[in-house]
C-alpha cells in the first residue's frame, strides 16, 4: 500500500452570485473544484503539483491535510483517512501556505516555537535539537527575537518553514512557497527543501506556478486542470510532450530579404528584427540556419533560451485550460 | 490539564506582546476607562434623577450595572479570541492554521485573544458591585458569595455562546450577520438593568433566546433580598446554568458547522 492514496474524490463549491435586480434569491452555481482526482505517493517523494488558478489544487491540499471534507471518494495518508481523524492525522503532518502565516504576527518567532512545542506536545530534548538543528540550515538565528511582521518575505518563509518542521513531519505540503521571493531566497529554499528530503525522508507535495522549482526538486510532476488529473509523470516527458516550439530572431542588413519558409514556420517582423518560431521535430535547427543565411547578409543572430513560462502556456493551451 | 496550561502560556505571549508598545497600551487602558466610567456616569445621573426604577432603588441599579460590567469584560479580557474577530476568522480563511494542528479549534481561538486593556472596566465593574452592595445593605453570607461567583462564571459562557454564533453562521455563508450584535452588545446595554422593567418581547428575548436575565438578573435580584417574580431561592442557582447549556449548544452546533467549512481561495 502508498503512503497516500487517493481515489475518485470529488469535491464542489456553491457559489452564490451576486443578486439580480428584481429577483428576490440570489442564483447558485455549483463549481466542480475536483471531478474525480486519483493518485497514489510513496514515501519520500518530492510531488510537485501544478494547474492554472482554480484548477483545484489547493483544494486537493487542503483535503489531504484534513481541512474540508470531500463530497465523495476516498484518500488515505499513512492509513489515515484525514478528515475522519483530523487531530491525529495532522500530528504526522506539515503544511506551510505561501500567503498565509502560520505563526503569531506580533511576537517573536522563537516564541511562537515555543507555543508550537506545547500544541505538538513535542518533548523538550527532542525540540531543542530539533530547533537547533533548523535554525542552522535555515539561518533564522539571527532573526529569533525579531517579531514576524518585522521579517521580510523571505526570512518570514524561512521562519514559517521551521515552524511546520519542528514536529517532524512525515508528510510537507507547500503552497506556493517560492512566491514573491528573489533569486537567493529561491535557491537557498530548494536546498533546504532537497536537504530534508534526503535527510528524513519527508514527502513533499509542493503546488506552484514556478516551473523552476518543479525542475530543481521534483522526480515527479502532475498537472491539474479543471480539477482533472491531465498528466502524471516524470519532468522531461512532460517537456518533451510540450516544449515543441523554438525561436530564433535574427537582423539583416538593410534591406531584410523576403524569406522563402517551409509549411508551418511563422515569420514576425518587429522593427528591422525578424522572429521565427518553428518547431525543431519538423525543421532541425540547422535546417533553418542554412536557409537564413543563404537569404542574404545575417547582422545579428539570437536563438532564443526555452522559457518556461512560454512553455506551460502552450502546454495550458493545448490541454484546453 | 494541558489545555489549561496551553491556555495560560499564549495568553502570557500575547500579553508581552501587547506590552511592547507600552505608551500605547497605557492610552489604551485609559481611554477605556473614561468610556466603562461614563457609562457608569449615565447610571449615577439617572438614579440622581429618579431615585428609583420600578421597585429597584437606585442603589440596587448600581449592583446591576456592576455585574453586568464585570462578567462582560471579564469574557472579553480571556475570550478575545471568540469576542474579537471570530467571524473574520472564519471568513478570511485563518481557521485553516488552527485545522492544521492537533488540537481542539475552539481552544485554539481561544488562546488566540486576550484583551488586557479591559482590566480597567472590570475595575469600574467591581467598583460598582461594591457600591451597589454597600448601598443596598447586603448581608453577605457564603450562600450569596457562591451565587454572584456563579452567576458571574455562567453569564461569561453566555456571552461566549452568543459571540459564537455569528462565526458558525460565516461558516455556512461566508457573510457577517449584524443581526447577532443585537442581543451581543445589545444584550449588555440592556440587560445593565432589571429585566421587568422592560415590555414583554424585549423580556422574552432576554430570557429565552440569549438569557441573561436568567444567569444574571435572577441571582443578583436574590442577593438583594427582592427575588425576581418572587421565584424561590434555588432558582437563583438553578436558572444561571442556562449559560453553559448555550455555550454547549454552541459549541455542538460550531463542531457540526465545521463539517460544512469551505475555508477561502488562496
Amino acid at each position: 500500500m502508498s503512503y497516500i492514496e487517493v481515489s475518485e474524490l470529488k469535491k464542489d463549491f456553491i457559489v452564490h452570485k451576486k443578486r439580480q435586480q428584481g429577483k428576490l434569491l440570489r442564483e447558485k452555481d455549483t463549481v466542480h473544484a475536483l471531478k474525480g482526482v486519483s493518485f497514489t505517493v510513496e514515501r519520500g517523494e518530492l510531488v510537485g503539483y501544478i494547474g492554472p488558478n482554480g484548477a483545484g489544487k489547493s483544494t486537493t491540499v487542503k483535503i489531504l491535510s484534513g481541512i474540508l471534507t470531500p463530497d465523495s471518494g476516498s484518500a488515505q495518508v499513512g492509513g489515515i483517512v484525514p478528515w475522519e481523524a483530523r487531530k491525529e492525522h495532522v500530528k504526522h503532518i506539515g503544511v506551510v501556505f505561501g500567503q498565509r502565516s502560520q505563526l503569531w504576527w506580533d511576537v517573536p518567532i522563537i516564541d511562537s516555537y515555543n507555543l508550537l512545542k506545547d500544541i505538538y506536545r513535542i518533548p523538550q530534548g527532542d525540540y531543542e535539537s530539533r530547533l537547533k538543528e533548523l535554525t542552522e540550515a535555515l539561518q533564522l538565528e539571527p532573526l529569533m527575537r525579531t517579531p514576524l511582521r518585522l521579517l521580510s518575505l523571505g526570512q518570514r518563509m524561512r521562519a514559517e518553514l521551521c515552524g511546520s518542521l519542528l514536529h517532524r513531519p512525515e508528510l510537507l505540503f507547500l503552497d506556493e512557497p517560492t512566491i514573491g521571493l528573489d533569486a537567493v531566497s529561491k535557491l537557498a529554499l530548494r536546498d533546504f527543501l532537497k536537504w530534508e528530503n534526503r535527510e528524513y525522508g519527508t514527502t513533499i507535495m509542493l503546488t506552484t506556478h514556478d516551473m523552476e522549482d518543479i525542475s530543481a526538486l521534483c522526480s515527479r510532476v502532475m498537472v491539474l486542470g479543471h480539477g482533472q488529473k491531465l498528466f502524471d509523470g516524470k519532468l522531461p516527458d512532460l517537456l518533451e510532450r510540450f516544449d515543441t516550439i523554438r525561436k530564433v530572431s535574427v537582423k539583416y542588413d538593410d534591406p531584410a530579404p523576403e524569406l522563402h519558409l517551409p509549411e508551418g514556420v511563422t515569420c514576425e517582423q518587429a522593427a528591422d528584427t525578424l522572429e521565427i518560431t518553428y518547431e525543431p521535430a519538423k525543421l532541425p535547427t540547422a535546417q533553418l540556419l542554412a536557409i537564413l543565411q543563404d537569404s542574404g547578409n545575417i547582422r545579428e543572430l539570437t536563438l532564443q533560451p526555452e522559457n518556461t513560462d512560454h512553455l506551460i502556456a502552450a502546454m495550458y493551451k493545448e490541454l484546453d485550460l | 490539564m494541558n489545555i489549561l496550561r496551553l491556555y495560560f502560556k499564549s495568553i502570557g505571549m500575547l500579553l508581552r506582546s501587547h506590552l511592547q508598545y507600552p505608551g500605547s497600551f497605557f492610552m489604551q487602558t485609559l481611554a477605556q476607562l473614561v468610556m466603562e466610567g461614563g457609562e457608569m456616569m449615565v447610571v449615577i445621573l439617572i438614579v440622581d434623577r429618579f431615585e428609583n426604577l420600578a421597585e429597584w432603588s437606585g442603589s440596587n441599579l448600581y449592583f446591576f450595572f456592576g455585574m453586568m460590567a464585570v462578567s462582560f469584560y471579564l469574557t472579553e479580557l480571556f475570550g478575545r479570541g471568540i469576542t474579537g474577530d471570530f467571524p473574520g476568522m472564519v471568513r478570511t480563511g485563518r481557521l485553516d492554521t488552527f485545522l492544521v494542528r492537533p488540537r481542539g479549534v475552539l481552544t485554539q481561538v481561544l488562546c488566540g485573544g486576550t484583551d488586557p486593556r479591559r482590566i480597567t472596566c472590570i475595575a469600574v465593574g467591581v467598583a460598582a458591585l461594591i457600591m451597589g452592595s454597600r448601598l443596598s445593605g447586603i448581608v453577605w453570607t457564603p450562600l450569596k458569595a457562591l451565587a454572584l461567583v456563579e452567576s458571574i462564571a455562567m453569564s461569561c459562557l453566555l456571552i461566549l455562546g452568543l459571540f459564537m454564533i455569528e462565526g458558525i453562521f460565516c461558516i455556512y455563508s461566508v457573510k457577517s450577520v449584524e443581526l447577532v450584535n443585537a442581543i451581543t452588545y445589545g444584550g449588555k446595554s440592556a440587560c445593565q438593568y432589571p429585566i421587568d422593567i422592560y415590555p414583554t418581547p424585549l423580556r422574552a428575548l432576554f430570557t429565552v433566546v440569549a438569557p441573561f436575565s436568567l444567569t444574571m438578573h435572577v441571582p443578583a435580584s436574590w442577593i438583594l433580598g427582592k427575588p425576581l417574580y418572587g421565584w424561590p431561592s434555588w432558582t437563583a442557582f438553578v436558572t444561571p446554568l442556562s449559560g453553559v447549556l448555550v455555550f454547549a449548544i454552541m459549541t455542538c452546533l460550531f463542531h457540526l458547522a465545521l463539517r460544512h467549512y469551505r475555508s477561502t481561495g488562496s
